[in-house]
């Protein structure tokens, strides 16, 4: 809505230096953060990759390359390739829904995309070993009909949708809040329909708000571990995704693979951390536009 | 096109917003809802237009009724107060937008579309800014690119709400002149929704003054200039002054014997330094405001507590050479008395 508006900070102006603390507090709490970033989070990146790779990198590929581990690496893609593009679908229509539109129960559906935030995740996935399971309420019919949910990738998949859903709704509608309705209004009085109006200026509008959300979503479900690992039954090579595969290979001792197979979550952390910088950049340009 | 707005209402939970309004607009006018914030006047806007349904009461275009249909089936153009402009598109894309979203069988050409913006962005007068995005203009640049895009729909009905709201006051002033000018090429009947007096007066063929969801008066800028309706809209346009007092009998005249007030608008007192008849008062100089060209005078009037405002050109007030503290005399030109509903 406004023009850039250009402001000039320098430390060497009066001004500056009035509104600033002395040098010696900034220095210590710039110190006591970096500290504290080293310790907790540097150095477990580090050890991850030292330990991955301690015993060289042939040793590093034959343990990525185990046929165990390949297909965890496989049943975390296809989770996340089923998860994200649905709970994509989900935040975004209710992301609209709430953002552009008034309605009766606007807050329970609120509170509903927050809940699995405030859930813990081994009870999620007690959830549907509770409705699914075999003494659970539809247990015994699904038995009859030889469907398998938990215990099995539909459950694995269900319990990820559950824990990741919130990620690209709760990410969006803020954003879509801030904007307003104008934009909408002015295409919908120039002729356009709801879906032209949604693709072709809603949509670019919070297109790095989506990106945002999707990566954040994308690495919870790559990385979830609790509420899988109720409903995945730790079945080698079928059921275990890749952090659960992890902590497998630790408890057998098996550190240099363990930690070979958690290289790759770090790797997908990292790549996550920059796609997520460049979305919040890009994000803040957005709202400062309109 | 014409506007009839029949017994329109409109209920925001326990807020009236509009209360049983009826109003006729005729074709080819340039219209002003004009009013305080909350009078109603955005709320009925946005009714023509489609943004919000009313409660109870029609809408008839041309005689026909509009108010069970669509937004987009309206043909009308609105401008926002902040522009609305799309953001991710270039200044060519968004006028072009309203042709672009059209159904195959009903849409221009490439060329077509091409020609028609670019006539419109002369007609703005923004010629030159085709490629750019609405973040690399300015506030008026943004408005007229605004109302371009509105036009290129070739609406039967241009609505604007508050168009020159957000901007600082000489693109203000040079925007309404330039509206006027607009209308007087186009002729597309048009609403335009305000809040201040002088925008409405300088720019509206009629203007129609709201208040608390209601409609105080309707008429030409002279008309509720020279004979306001009541107190209110004597009030809204302009300052005037209050002097509480008792009707006295004359004949049948109706209204006799009760309380009223008169009003007298500021620039409607006379400062003189000797009485010119019976009807001047004696009053001191309390304070001298200078206000660009003119001089607001706060004058106490003598055996009174009430406080008199008096606004002269400079040329007056130096020919009189008023100081502060000094003893004057004051006449009002022109005083209009309202007592309940009567106006005499």
């Amino acid at each position: 809505m406004s023009a850039p508006i250009h402001t000039v900070h320098s430390n060497k102006s009066p001004t500056g230096r009035a509104q600033t603390e002395p040098p010696v507090v900034r220095w210590l709490l710039i110190a006591a953060a970096l500290i504290f970033l080293t310790l907790f989070l540097a150095l477990p990146l580090a050890a991850v990759f030292s330990q991955a790779f301690e015993k060289g990198l042939t040793v590093y590929l034959d343990a990525l390359k185990e046929p165990d581990t390949l297909s965890s690496i496989k049943l975390t893609l296809i989770t996340a390739a089923v998860t994200v593009p649905l709970n994509l679908f989900f935040g975004v229509t209710a992301a609209w829904a709430i953002a552009k539109f008034n309605f009766t129960g606007k807050n329970l559906l609120i509170t509903l995309i927050d809940l699995p935030f405030s859930v813990s995740p081994v009870i999620s996935g007690l959830i549907y070993v509770l409705i699914f399971g075999l003494q659970g309420w539809i247990g015994p019919w699904l038995q009859e009909h030889d469907i398998k949910i938990v215990f099995a990738v539909p459950g694995i998949i269900l319990a990820t949708i559950f824990v990741t859903f919130p990620f690209v709704a709760r990410e969006l509608i803020p954003l879509m809040e801030a904007q307003g309705k104008e934009e909408e209004e002015a295409a919908l009085v120039l002729g356009a329909s709801g879906l032209q109006t949604f693709f072709r200026v809603t949509l670019p509008n919070v297109k790095w708000g989506i990106i945002y959300g999707v990566i954040l979503c994308n690495a919870r479900a790559m990385g979830e571990f609790g509420a899988v690992s109720v409903v995945s039954g730790h079945i080698r090579g079928m059921t275990n995704t890749v952090p659960l595969h992890v902590e497998i290979l630790y408890n057998e001792y098996n550190y240099t693979a363990a930690f070979a197979v958690a290289s790759l979550l770090a790797f997908l952390a990292l790549i996550t951390l920059m796609v997520k910088s460049i979305a919040e950049w890009k994000v803040r340009q957005q709202l400062e536009n309109s | 096109m014409s506007i009839e707005i029949e017994n329109i209402a409109k209920q925001f939970g326990t807020f009236t917003a509009l209360g049983d309004v009826t109003l006729s607009i005729p074709s080819g006018e340039l219209v002003a809802l004009l009013g305080p914030s909350g009078s109603g006047k955005t709320t009925l806007l946005r009714i023509i237009a489609g943004l919000e349904t009313p409660d109870s009461g029609r809408i008839l275009f041309n005689g026909t009724d509009t108010t069970q249909s669509h937004v987009r089936d309206r043909k009308v153009g609105f401008v926002f107060q902040h522009y609305a402009l799309f953001k991710h598109m270039t200044v060519f894309d968004n006028v072009a937008f309203g042709l672009n979203v059209r159904p195959k069988e009903t849409r221009p050409t490439k060329e077509e579309i091409r020609e028609r913006v670019s006539k419109l962005l002369r007609l703005v007068q923004l010629e030159g800014m085709a490629g750019r995005y609405p973040a690399q203009l300015s506030g008026g640049q943004r408005q007229r690119i605004a109302l371009a895009r509105a036009l290129a729909v070739e609406p039967q009905v241009l609505l604007l709400d508050e168009p020159f709201g957000a901007l600082d006051a000489q693109v203000r002033a040079e925007l309404r002149r330039w509206l006027r000018k607009l209308h007087d090429e186009i002729h597309v009947t048009s609403v335009f929704v305000t809040h201040d007096q002088d925008e409405a007066l300088e720019v509206a063929d009629r203007i129609v003054v709201m208040n608390r969801g209601k409609i105080e008066q309707s008429g030409t800028p002279d008309e509720v200039y020279e004979h306001p309706a009541n107190p209110f809209v004597l009030n809204f346009l302009g300052n005037v002054n209050l002097f509480h007092g008792r009707l006295q009998q004359t004949g049948e005249q109706p209204g006799a014997g009760e309380n009223a007030v008169s009003y007298v608008r500021s620039h409607d007192i006379e400062i003189d330094r000797s009485p010119q008849d019976s009807t001047a008062l004696c009053a001191e100089v309390r304070h001298i405001q200078k206000l660009g060209p003119a001089v607001r005078v706060t004058l106490a009037i003598a055996g009174s507590p009430e406080l008199v405002e008096a606004e002269l050109t400079r040329d007056v007030f130096q020919n009189l050479g008023l100081q502060q503290g000094e003893s004057v005399f004051v006449r009002p030109r022109q005083v209009r008395v309202f007592v309940e509903d009567y106006q005499i």
